[in-house]
């Protein structure tokens, strides 16, 4: 018998947990077929809309792979995150308590903290081997021919591995608060169920359900799928995610008062909360945490080269008063066709939307409505345009700067490719489960 | 005079408007094999519980060497082995045991833990277990794996709640005479028994438990004193009649 670390035996324990929990195999299961779906469809209507089957070639053009195979494909691990990994992480956090073990185990006095972080990283590392499929789609869509920007497929995988996290800490945290794994799934998913609401709510109301919408898994893996890294998005998901597991510590740790573990557990939630807070709506040190980076290779997050070089040219603070209620399509144009870009290169930016009805119908005969009017250092225009090319256009006649030649070269062209998914459907229908089950009948036999 | 391991003073335990514990004080002397007696609901797991700290407790404190021993400091003076659990009930027994020696017994290199595992398996005849889950198990095998892997821990002290519950005759007997072993080679043993007989036979001294309360503490010549003192009659040296009349 070797000498191990008591941290390496804990996290050896969690592993043989994690190679037992049926829940974890149905997740690995399941990421075959789920991906297959998705990837074939979309591969399907990349190939049609590039001139497969004498359909319209050239229409392909304006495609790119993110957009076009990489976020519905990944999207499977979006679904798998909600609706199966849940079940994982609560098995292998509420297994322990539910046997005995934790019993024994809290005996040895290893910080609950350490004991959650072995959790974490086997959980991980099982999430990472649930995202094979997702990421072997990318070797098929190579041998296909197809184009594969790095940066963006990267972004994409962090943003659901982040994502996982957040679910991780959710359901970690239930698990410590709650006595059985039943009752900490039903929460579990009820949480989750309360960000769709937010989502609602933040489309219907606007304002600042809006911005907590912003911060929700589901907007948080859009970005990501557009193939935008915001810093601030990124750093409250980690403070979620840390926020979660802090939590499930100190309810791991059965033997102190409820009382004290109810202040505590207050203590991380304010600290949780100025995070946040911090990040959402400070933006010390010249808009650190505003930071964002594009790594779409269509810079679809972005206006292009030459307009950024020119609005960076501009210092003054910049003023939008936008007349557009919350459901009204132009206001979604505008949010993210032109200010969603906008905000990223000039950080002083004040954006304010009017409105007195959420869908806007019947304020469409009221004198004002649907007018944007800018104010940049005193000076004042109003347009009612919500493209990106009318918004720039309002700005630069604004602060005096002419606006930049256009520079065709440095438009996307696309990747178009006309090939069908061939052999997809044998990897990721029979190959990946059989070896799922294969694998899942090895180990379970090792343990009998 | 044999010295003291610790002292326990006014414990104490509520569950909502049930008194689990009220003012339980005792103390155990190094290398002792104590029994603590009471019938089921007489709080003896609670109150194992309280002291190994994975259950915390309304009010009283745990002393060793005339300083109190906070809930975190425990483990380092005790080691509680609750009864009827399943702990990683997909892992072999064998992994266990080795487990038990890599994470519990904490971060100090390997002494003599594998010849006393080793040891133990013959001893609590758990050969042709070694390589079964422990779910599987039945409930004897399963609570000779739990003594194997308390036996296994450093700590001086190892409460073990009903030691004998799930076994026959013949494997009580056995397990008796290897919990006796590990007493005489200076581990203090604390158990928690209902059946009476069997802590008769078995322990040194007892602490007598009924509703929550130490209603007496001592060998059974000292314990029968104080139920004659408390009734007035000729002390009796039958444990349960003594423990009965002081309950």
């Amino acid at each position: 018998m070797r000498h191990r670390s008591p941290f390496l035996w804990l996290l050896d324990k969690e592993w043989r947990e994690l190679l037992v929990s049926r829940a974890w195999w149905v997740l690995l299961f399941a990421m075959g077929p789920l991906v297959g779906v998705s990837f074939i469809s979309a591969v399907r209507t990349y190939a049609e809309v590039s001139g497969l089957n004498g359909t319209s070639a050239g229409v392909g053009e304006a495609l790119s792979p993110l957009t076009g195979v990489w976020a519905p494909t990944f999207s499977a691990c979006e679904l798998a995150a909600v609706f199966l990994l849940p079940f994982v992480a609560i098995r292998l956090v509420a297994g322990d308590r539910q046997s005995g073990a934790l019993k024994l185990e809290l005996q040895q006095g290893m910080s609950p903290f350490a004991r959650i972080t072995a959790k974490t990283l086997v959980l991980l590392a099982g999430w990472l081997a649930a995202m094979l499929p997702p990421l072997s789609a990318i070797l098929l869509w190579k041998s296909y021919g197809g184009s594969v920007y790095p940066p963006e497929l990267l972004t994409l995988t962090f943003g659901h591995v982040l994502n996982a996290g957040l679910t991780i800490g959710l359901a970690a945290a239930m698990s410590s608060f709650t006595e059985h794994p039943s009752t900490a799934a039903i929460l579990t998913l009820g949480v989750t169920v309360g960000t769709w609401i937010v989502n609602f709510f933040g489309a219907i109301q606007g304002g600042w359900w809006e911005r907590a919408a912003g911060y929700t898994p589901a907007a948080m893996v859009a970005e990501f799928q557009h193939g935008l890294l915001r810093l601030d998005t990124v750093l409250v998901a980690l403070v979620l995610t840390l926020a979660g597991l802090g939590l499930a510590a100190i309810w791991m740790r059965l033997g102190i008062a409820v009382n004290r573990r109810a202040c505590e557990s207050i203590g991380v939630c304010i600290l949780a909360a100025g995070g946040i807070f911090a990040c959402t709506f400070l933006t010390p040190g010249g808009s650190l945490l505003r930071t964002s980076w594009d790594t779409s290779e269509s810079r679809s997050n972005s206006f292009p080269e030459a307009d950024e070089a020119a609005l960076r040219q501009i210092h003054a603070p910049l003023r939008i008063e936008a007349h557009l209620a919350p459901e009204d399509p132009r206001r979604l144009d505008l949010e993210h066709h032109a200010l969603s870009k906008l905000r990223r290169i000039m950080p002083k930016l004040e954006v304010q939307y009017v409105s007195g009805t959420s869908i806007g119908l019947f304020e469409q005969t009221r004198a004002g409505y649907g007018e944007i009017w800018y104010d940049l250092a005193g000076r004042r225009t109003m347009s009612r345009v919500t493209t990106a090319e009318g918004v720039l256009e309002s700005i630069y006649s604004l602060a005096g700067v002419a606006p930049p030649p256009e520079n065709d070269e440095a438009v996307f062209r696309g990747h178009p490719l006309a090939e069908p998914p061939t052999g997809a459907g044998a990897i990721f229908y029979a190959l990946w489960p059989g070896l799922v089950v294969a694998s899942g009948i090895l180990v379970s036999q090792r343990f009998k | 005079m044999e010295t003291m391991l610790f002292e326990v003073n006014g414990f104490s335990k509520r569950f909502g408007s049930i008194a689990a514990l009220t003012d339980v004080s005792f103390h155990v002397r190094a290398g002792e094999v104590l029994g603590l007696i009471g019938p089921n609901g007489a709080g003896k797991s609670t109150l194992f519980e309280c002291l190994a700290g994975v259950l915390p407790s309304d009010g009283g404190a745990l002393r060793a060497n005339g300083r109190p021993v906070e809930t975190r400091e425990r483990s380092s003076l005790l080691f509680y082995v609750p009864d009827a659990i399943a702990p990683w009930p997909a892992q072999s027994v064998r992994w266990a045991l080795d487990f038990t020696i890599g994470f519990l017994r904490g971060p100090a290199p390997l002494g003599k833990e594998v010849p006393l595992r080793e040891e133990l398996i013959d001893q609590l005849d758990l050969r042709q277990l070694l390589g079964q889950p422990i779910g599987t198990l039945s409930k004897g095998q399963r609570k000779r794996v739990l003594l194997a892997i308390g036996l296994l821990t450093p700590q001086p002290a190892l409460l073990i709640d009903e030691p004998f519950e799930g076994l026959d005759l013949r494997q009580a007997r056995d397990i008796a005479s290897t919990l006796r072993a590990h007493a005489a080679r200076g581990r203090t043993l604390f158990l928690s028994i209902h059946q009476i007989s069997d802590a008769a036979r078995f322990c040194d001294r007892f602490v007598l438990l009924s509703s929550g309360r130490v209603c007496g503490e001592g060998t059974v010549s000292e314990l029968a004193a104080l139920a004659a003192a408390h009734h007035g009659s000729p002390p009796h040296q039958d444990l349960e009649e003594v423990f009965l009349a002081l309950t």
